[in-house]
Order: C-alpha cells, then sequence, then structure tokens
C-alpha cells in the first residue's frame, strides 16, 4: 500500500503570499511537494465558485491565503475574503465535506517561514483527513 | 369572474389605485400568472397554492416604464420585494403589495415557519410549522452520512435551470457563473457538487426560503432544507437575516460594516 500523497491548491496573491513563497523558495525552506502554487492579483479575485469546483472535481484541500487585514493592495480586498471563507466553509460542512479541507490564512510578503509552517500543517492535516471522497463519486 | 376576483380588482383599482394588477388564476384548469389592466377580466382568481408572483414580477418590471403595479404578495413574496428593491432592482413607490395571509394546507407544504405577512388583506393568518424535520434530520446525521445523503440526491439534477429560472431573487440574468461552461460543462448531466455548492452560495444572503426551487425541480431534490442550512449558518455568523428592508448583506461590506461601493448588484 502506497502512502496517501495529497494533492493541494494554494491560491496566493500576487502583492503578499506568492512573494511570501517566493522568499520562502529563496530561503530554501524545506516543504511538502503536493501544493500547487496559483498566482491571483488578490485573495478577494478566488471566488469560492473555484474551490467548490476544484473539492467537487477531487482536489484533496484547498488553500486561500492573503495580505494581513489593512495590508491589501486593494484596500478592502481582503475583507471581501475574509467574509467569504467561512460562509463557504460552513456550506462544505452542510453538504458533508469536511470544513477544514478549506483553509484561509494571511501570509505577508516578509513571512517565508510562515508560508512554510502554514503549508507543513495544512498537508499534514490533509494526511490525516485522508483522501477526499468526492474523488471515487463519478457524477 | 369569482369573488376572490371581485374583491381584489375593486381592492388594487379602486382602493389603492394601481393601473396594473398581478395575480394567479386558473386558464384550462391549470395555474397561470396573469398580468392585467385596469378594464381587463380578471378571471378565475386561485390562491390555494404557492405561486411565486415575485418572479414574474422581477421579469417583465423592466418592460413597464410607468404605472402602479399591484401584486398579490404573501409573506415570502414581501421579503423578495424587500430584497430586490434593496439591491435597486425594483423601486419601492411603484409596487403596491396586497397582503394574502397562507393557509394551512399552503404552508405546510412549504414547511414555513411564519406564513403571516405584515399587512394581512386577504385570508385568515395561521400558525406556520417552527422547525424543518428535514434539517433536523440532517445536522444529526455524520459527515459521511450527509454527503452520501446529498450524493444521492444530487445525482437527480438533469441540470433544468428550473431552480434559477423561478428563482424571485435570482436577478443577474445572462451574467451567472453558472451558464458558464468553464464551470459547469455542456455535456455533464448531472452537473455535479460544485454547481449546487456555487448556486447555495449564490444564495446565502439573499434566500428568503419561498421553496419555488424545491417545487420547480423535476427530480424533487429537497433544495429548501440545503437553502435553510446556510441560513442558519449566515444568521449564526453575521447575524443577517435576508429580506431585511435595512441592512445590507454581510459579504458586500467591510469588516468594520462600511458598504463597498456600487457592489448592490454584484452576486
Amino acid at each position: 500500500m502506497t502512502e496517501f500523497n495529497p494533492t493541494i491548491l494554494a491560491f496566493c496573491c500576487n502583492w503578499c503570499s506568492y512573494a511570501g513563497a517566493d522568499l520562502a523558495g529563496v530561503s530554501r525552506l524545506q516543504m511538502p511537494p503536493n501544493v500547487h502554487v496559483i498566482r491571483v492579483m488578490c485573495s478577494a479575485s478566488v471566488k469560492p465558485e473555484y474551490v467548490f469546483k476544484a473539492l467537487s472535481e477531487g482536489i484533496d484541500g484547498v488553500l486561500v491565503l492573503g495580505c494581513h487585514i489593512g495590508d491589501c493592495h486593494y484596500l478592502t480586498g481582503n475583507h471581501r475574503t475574509a467574509k467569504r471563507f467561512p460562509l463557504a466553509q460552513k456550506i462544505l460542512n452542510d453538504v458533508g465535506i469536511d470544513e477544514r479541507r478549506l483553509k484561509l490564512d494571511w501570509v505577508s510578503a516578509a513571512e517565508g517561514e510562515k508560508f512554510q509552517t502554514v503549508i507543513t500543517d495544512f498537508v499534514s492535516q490533509i494526511k490525516q483527513l485522508g483522501p477526499n471522497p468526492l474523488r471515487e463519486v463519478r457524477f | 369572474m369569482n369573488d376572490l376576483g371581485k374583491k381584489l380588482t375593486k381592492m388594487a383599482f379602486e382602493d389603492l389605485k394601481a393601473d396594473y394588477l398581478l395575480v394567479v388564476r386558473q386558464e384550462h384548469g391549470d395555474l397561470a400568472p396573469a398580468f392585467i389592466s385596469k378594464d381587463e377580466d380578471v378571471g378565475e382568481v386561485r390562491f390555494d397554492a404557492p405561486y411565486q408572483l415575485v418572479t414574474v414580477l422581477s421579469r417583465i418590471y423592466p418592460h413597464i416604464p410607468t404605472g402602479k403595479i399591484a401584486i398579490v404578495s404573501r409573506k415570502c413574496d414581501e421579503l423578495a420585494i424587500n430584497e430586490l428593491t434593496k439591491r435597486g432592482i425594483l423601486d419601492e413607490k411603484r409596487i403596491v403589495k396586497i397582503g394574502l395571509a397562507c393557509d394551512g394546507h399552503t404552508a405546510d407544504k412549504c414547511r414555513c415557519p411564519d406564513p403571516k405577512p405584515s399587512k394581512v388583506d386577504i385570508g385568515e393568518p395561521v400558525k406556520g410549522i417552527p422547525e424543518d424535520p428535514l434539517v433536523a434530520k440532517l445536522m444529526k446525521m455524520t459527515l459521511e452520512d450527509r454527503l452520501k445523503y446529498w450524493v444521492r440526491q444530487f445525482k437527480k439534477c438533469n441540470k433544468c435551470f428550473g431552480c434559477t429560472a423561478n428563482c424571485p431573487v435570482c436577478f443577474c440574468e445572462n451574467q451567472c457563473v453558472l451558464g458558464e461552461r468553464t464551470l459547469v460543462s455542456e455535456k455533464s448531466i448531472p452537473p455535479g457538487l460544485a454547481f449546487h455548492l456555487v448556486r447555495s452560495f449564490h444564495m446565502s444572503d439573499k434566500c428568503i426560503e419561498c421553496g419555488e426551487c424545491e417545487r420547480a425541480c423535476p427530480g424533487d431534490i429537497p433544495l429548501l432544507a440545503l437553502r435553510r442550512m446556510v441560513h442558519a449558518d449566515m444568521k449564526e455568523m453575521y447575524k443577517f437575516v435576508p429580506g431585511d428592508p435595512k441592512t445590507v448583506s454581510p459579504l458586500l461590506t467591510t469588516l468594520e460594516g462600511e458598504v463597498m461601493e456600487d457592489e448592490h448588484n454584484v452576486c
């Protein structure tokens, strides 16, 4: 039996989290290779639609990373994210998908180490949760 | 013209001085919405079955530039009108509401918690059902069982878009992401879980729990139960109840509660 290797999407905002990911890479911090980073202009441009689509197509976990509240390049972009994703988590819970498969966090451009811990923790959490049950369900 | 029709036309055109009246009437043994002006015959008016007239109103509203429209509104219609006026789609001054209290049979059918409108003109108010039995049952289940239940239900979906077409508060026509072929592919029937998740998210700050989606669904998917669950979450998290005439949806405000500019019509 092979070990379960989760597939994880991370939506990173261009101005903070993506730069944070860059810093983590440049500093050669070790991270699990399960994460696919998708660069977006702002965490608010990640509509919950994309997250729902990813999860229902069988992705094991989705990370949404943005700037800290107050540091948004577009002033109130991440306020919107902060309101949307807790609700999206509740909706996932209502249809029976574990809400821990979706995580929202703030990583600034200077926090390469935080990026590493967020990724490592999330991957180990998803490993504990097991594969996405929707991977087996064919609609 | 039956007695209810006579009473309604008198009330709408003489007492309330409206120019048009929107009702449900019997046509060839079936229920159909009717939009009539002053001198037309209203026909056999019936209100013993649930029918969402605001859906019809919001579709024809852009084509009627002037005049007051009288609409027979139940509690849910009233909330839908509030929600649409708040988002700038309807003009409150041009709409006259004739309050209709649902009878016991209709309230049972919708599992309605509060069928009494703010102003009762027709009918006797009855007590509602405080808790949806299906929601209570689903919330007791474990996550796996709940997912199994919903997957079984959503497999019946044949992507007829009846739930969006009949929804009174689904206002962004031709712009909805559910019409996007990259999200919901043309071939996919059933359309998958994402379709229903996206719809519940869109409805989270608008749904007024009329249950029209559930009645329109040819597969009998209990969509109203899902809406109610999301509604309860919304209430718990942001203390927001859709259909309130004043408070702006929390998804359109900043964390401090300030309204973001020009964002009222965003889904």
